[in-house]
């Protein structure tokens, strides 16, 4: 199997790779095919290569054009450059897992609240696998001490310590966020109304909605077929925001357009204190899970337990889940008080410590038995990340969420069905599920997608539609056309733990390739917003706010067109030397 | 939308065969044919099977392929993309609206007859080599085809270059088609085209056969070249999935040929020992 990430064609010209793949071909043997992958990765002469990981255009066909966007000022720059495509799920497990990247092109789920840059950034998760650390960079100065110092924090403190470490993310660019996408959906509102009751991203797009007379079912398309085929809850590779996994299991806090609500907790009381928050919880009483067992405070507390170490101490190593690590980080103790009665406390302020209550509550019983069955096996191996646990399809899926796994088929569809024993079913004052059954299925064209809801044969585009599809989007009566804002963003990210971008001067040289506004205007037709910062506008600090130019990283070059004499500069500065011939030297 | 598309295409073969083979195949064959067809089945008997044996497996590896693919695979879509480059684009100067139709079709239904047709025609000839020729050569395709979509992990241009085939790709234009090639294919399945190599082995069977069908074989050509060009001009294959095509095409008609031919002389080998232990020759 190839996993080298550094494919490039190194002092060979295209004639021979084209001569050495056509005797491959010829011969159509895989020893053939291995052979030309050794001469197209042949030995360095000098010249920086490397390659842009991305995924193909089926679905999301911005990341592929910002990455050719960025191959061809790279090359224009002197560097030998290639474009690497892999599907989504081999995409996250080659950078979460594997970190075997040099770079990539993609969108990060992003978060609400700016926390989320905790587990991203923090040095003691350099090393683990998931969306903890991907770039493997360790900067306890410039990253970890904002990072503990604003989780400690609330209100004007926090923002100040947020501020400190987007201006430090700004100099030593991990990664370089790019821009925000507008959300863009198309929907029958014939079919349904309260399409703009919450984000589609979120459960509270779908339990707000108000289905007409004789509607029971909800049919949806999603691009992306990974949830037709696992729905395990901690896969960081065939997740991105948890959209569906959020409307099977229950979080104790909900977050609906920035704002925390009580879930499967029906109220919580917090004190926080010097940096620390305890939170009492009450859960809602009587509440099942889809197999009937009941939801207690054991739950919850196993929940958090588990997430912090998938081994539940089985083995000597502990192996957090590759999803909630900086949620379940940020609690000290968890205490059951009674059946329905819970006490967490956790090491930082109020903000935080609320943002950590909104995973998934998985079932203890379930759970603890798959990890005492797997331990009975001699071969019991809990790699971090990566065992049996965290990537098994879990299908079905057993929560507690308003709706329930009905059947699935592989990149066909997922049913859901409505769990009439949900809460909301009897809570007057919360959204609960609108119809019998809710469908999702693959559609892996925006295109199709929009066809298919505009001639009346789904009701919602659940995925975003690609930014080149929204002029399709027709004007008709019974169609509504959603615009939402967006917590993900487009970036690229850098694996610091190798050359060339362990240098951060490299990286900011190549970070100012990218002509943001550009990109905006001509891959995402304007549909986005080009960003300095990888988090909401409210969390900026004014110096780093676009103001019609990157205050950060600007591009050298206009409209597109890179300025190669700036660039190659760039990269001199940075303490690279060029040959006679153009080509960017490997520093030594 | 599965079934819709496919149903459009069923119907469209459905029309245009009686058609050709009125055309091309004439009464006089097929009253042969009337008369021979039970004696002609039990001896290409063996090669539908196999056929059919080689595309239940091809569904088979649909399904498991994606798994062996990520263990075994080769990731090719950069090296292909840093060799030929924006080669395929060439097709773009000629790109029209009307260009896009024509492509379009040919990629789904003219492709569908350029196939279906020869295993009629070669039906109706008198002998039946040829039939267990062009059927051998479709098995060999599809065998070896799944073998290399296993072993090359590779997406197409349109997944690298979406916006520089934004007018020609053939899922903008009509996305309804998605429905039915996602039915049949993965989008990673890009090396070799079998597009390319069954509609080359049509042609090649075509030539071969100009004597029997002289009208069919400038038509056979001309749909082999339309289908070809489509999977570039649709964006959906590199040159280097086509050219691996055509070299497939050799491939399946030369083994083939082999095949058939030995097994042919087996057969009348063993009817001379046969009639020799008859004593009756």
């Amino acid at each position: 199997m190839n996993r080298n990430s550094t494919t490039s064609v190194d002092g060979i010209s295209r004639r021979s790779v084209l001569a050495a793949g056509a005797a491959g071909l010829a011969l159509s043997t895989s020893g053939c095919i291995e052979s030309v992958q050794s001469v197209v990765n042949g030995s360095g002469d000098g010249q920086v290569s490397l390659s842009i990981m991305t995924v193909p255009a089926d679905g999301d066909r911005e990341n592929v054009q910002i990455a050719r966007h960025l191959e061809e000022n790279l090359e224009a720059a002197g560097v030998d450059v290639s474009v690497d495509m892999r599907s989504r799920s081999e995409f996250l497990e080659a950078i979460l897992l594997d970190h075997e990247f040099d770079c990539y092109v993609g969108r990060h789920p992003g978060e609400y609240d700016p926390d989320f840059l905790y587990e991203t950034l923090h040095s003691t998760y350099a090393s683990e696998k998931g969306w903890q650390n991907p770039f493997g960079v360790t900067s306890p100065i410039a990253f970890d001490r904002p990072l503990e110092a604003q989780r400690a924090a609330d209100g004007d403190e926090r923002r100040d310590h947020i501020a400190t470490l987007l201006s430090n993310l700004a100099t030593a660019v991990p990664f370089e966020p790019i821009c925000i996408p507008d959300e863009n959906r198309i929907a029958r509102s014939d079919r349904f109304e309260g399409w703009d009751s919450g984000h589609l991203a979120t459960r509270h797009g779908y339990l707000g909605l108000e289905p007409a007379a004789d509607v029971d079912r909800l049919h949806a398309l999603i691009t992306d077929s990974r949830i037709s085929r696992n729905l395990n809850p901690l896969s960081a590779t065939l997740r991105e925001r948890g959209t569906i996994i959020d409307l099977v299991y229950d979080s104790l806090l909900t977050e609906r357009d920035g704002e925390i609500e009580p879930w499967l907790a029906e109220s919580i009381e917090t004190e926080t204190e010097d940096g620390s928050t305890t939170i009492h919880v009450t859960l809602r009483e009587e509440c099942l899970f889809h197999d009937e067992e009941p939801v207690t405070a054991e739950d919850v507390a196993f929940t958090y337990r588990f997430l912090d170490d998938t081994s539940l101490g089985r083995t000597s190593i502990s192996s957090p889940a590759p999803r909630y690590r900086g949620h379940v980080s940020a609690i000290d103790h968890v205490a059951v008080d009674d059946q329905y009665q819970l006490t967490i406390t956790t090491s930082t302020g109020e903000a935080v410590a609320l943002r950590a209550l909104t995973v998934p509550i998985v079932p203890r019983h379930r759970w603890r038995d798959q990890v005492v069955d797997r331990s009975e096996d001699d071969e019991f191996s809990t790699e971090q990340g990566e065992w049996g646990l965290v990537t098994m399809d879990n299908i079905p899926a057993t929560g507690g969420g308003p709706y329930r796994f009905e059947s699935n088929s592989e990149r066909e569809y997922l049913t859901l069905e409505r769990y009439d024993d949900h809460f909301t079913r009897r809570e007057n004052d919360l959204p609960e599920a609108p119809v019998e059954e809710l469908e999702f299925s693959i559609d892996p064209g925006s295109k199709s997608s929009i066809e298919r809801v505009a001639s009346g044969n789904a009701d919602v585009t659940a995925s975003m539609v690609s930014a080149s599809t929204v002029a399709d989007i027709p004007d008709e009566s019974g169609l509504t056309h959603l615009e939402q804002g967006s917590n993900t963003f487009y970036h690229l990210g850098f694996n610091t733990r190798k050359t060339p971008f362990s240098n951060v001067h490299f990286r900011r040289a190549v970070a100012q390739l990218l002509d943001k506004a550009w990109l905006v205007e001509n891959v995402f037709y304007g549909h986005a917003s080009p960003i300095t910062t990888p988090v909401a506008d409210e969390w900026t600090p004014d110096e780093l706010a676009w103001e019609g130019e990157d205050p950060a990283a600007p591009f050298v070059g206009s409209d597109g067109e890179l300025d190669v004499e700036l660039a190659k500069q760039a990269f001199e500065n940075a303490g690279y030397r060029y040959d006679e011939e153009g080509r960017l030297l490997e520093s030594y | 939308m599965f079934t819709e598309v496919l149903t459009r295409v069923v119907t469209v073969v459905a029309i245009m065969l009686p058609i050709a083979v009125l055309l091309f195949v004439g009464r006089q064959r097929l009253a042969t044919t009337r008369r021979e067809w039970r004696s002609r089945l039990r001896t290409e008997a063996p090669v539908i099977a196999i056929l059919l044996v080689v595309l239940g497996f091809n569904r088979v590896m649909r399904q498991a392929g994606p798994a062996i693919s990520q263990e075994i695979g080769f990731h090719m879509t950069s090296t292909f993309y840093q060799v030929e480059g924006e080669f395929i684009l060439v097709f773009q100067r000629i790109a029209s609206a009307e260009m896009t139709a024509y492509f379009s079709a040919i990629y789904v239904y003219g492709y569908a007859f350029l196939l279906v047709f020869p295993v009629v025609a070669y039906f109706a000839l008198s002998e039946t080599r040829t039939f267990r020729r062009l059927l051998t050569a479709y098995s060999l395709n599809y065998a070896i085809g799944v073998v290399l979509y296993i072993l090359v992990i590779a997406y197409g241009p349109r997944n690298m270059m979406p916006e520089l085939l934004i007018e020609t790709n053939l899922y903008d234009n009509s996305p309804e088609y998605q429905h039915l090639t996602r039915e049949v294919n993965r989008n990673v399945n890009v090396f070799p085209s079998l597009h390319t190599s069954l509609a080359a082995t049509a042609a090649i069977y075509a030539f071969r056969t100009r004597e029997q069908y002289r009208a069919w074989f400038p038509i056979a050509v001309v749909l082999a070249i339309s289908v070809i060009i489509s999977t570039m001009y649709l964006g959906i294959h590199w040159a280097i999935d086509v050219v691996a095509g055509l070299l497939l095409a050799g491939a399946a008609v030369w083994i083939a040929d082999r095949l058939v031919a030995r097994s042919a002389l087996i057969r009348e080998t063993t009817t001379r020992q046969l009639d020799r232990l008859r004593g009756n020759r």
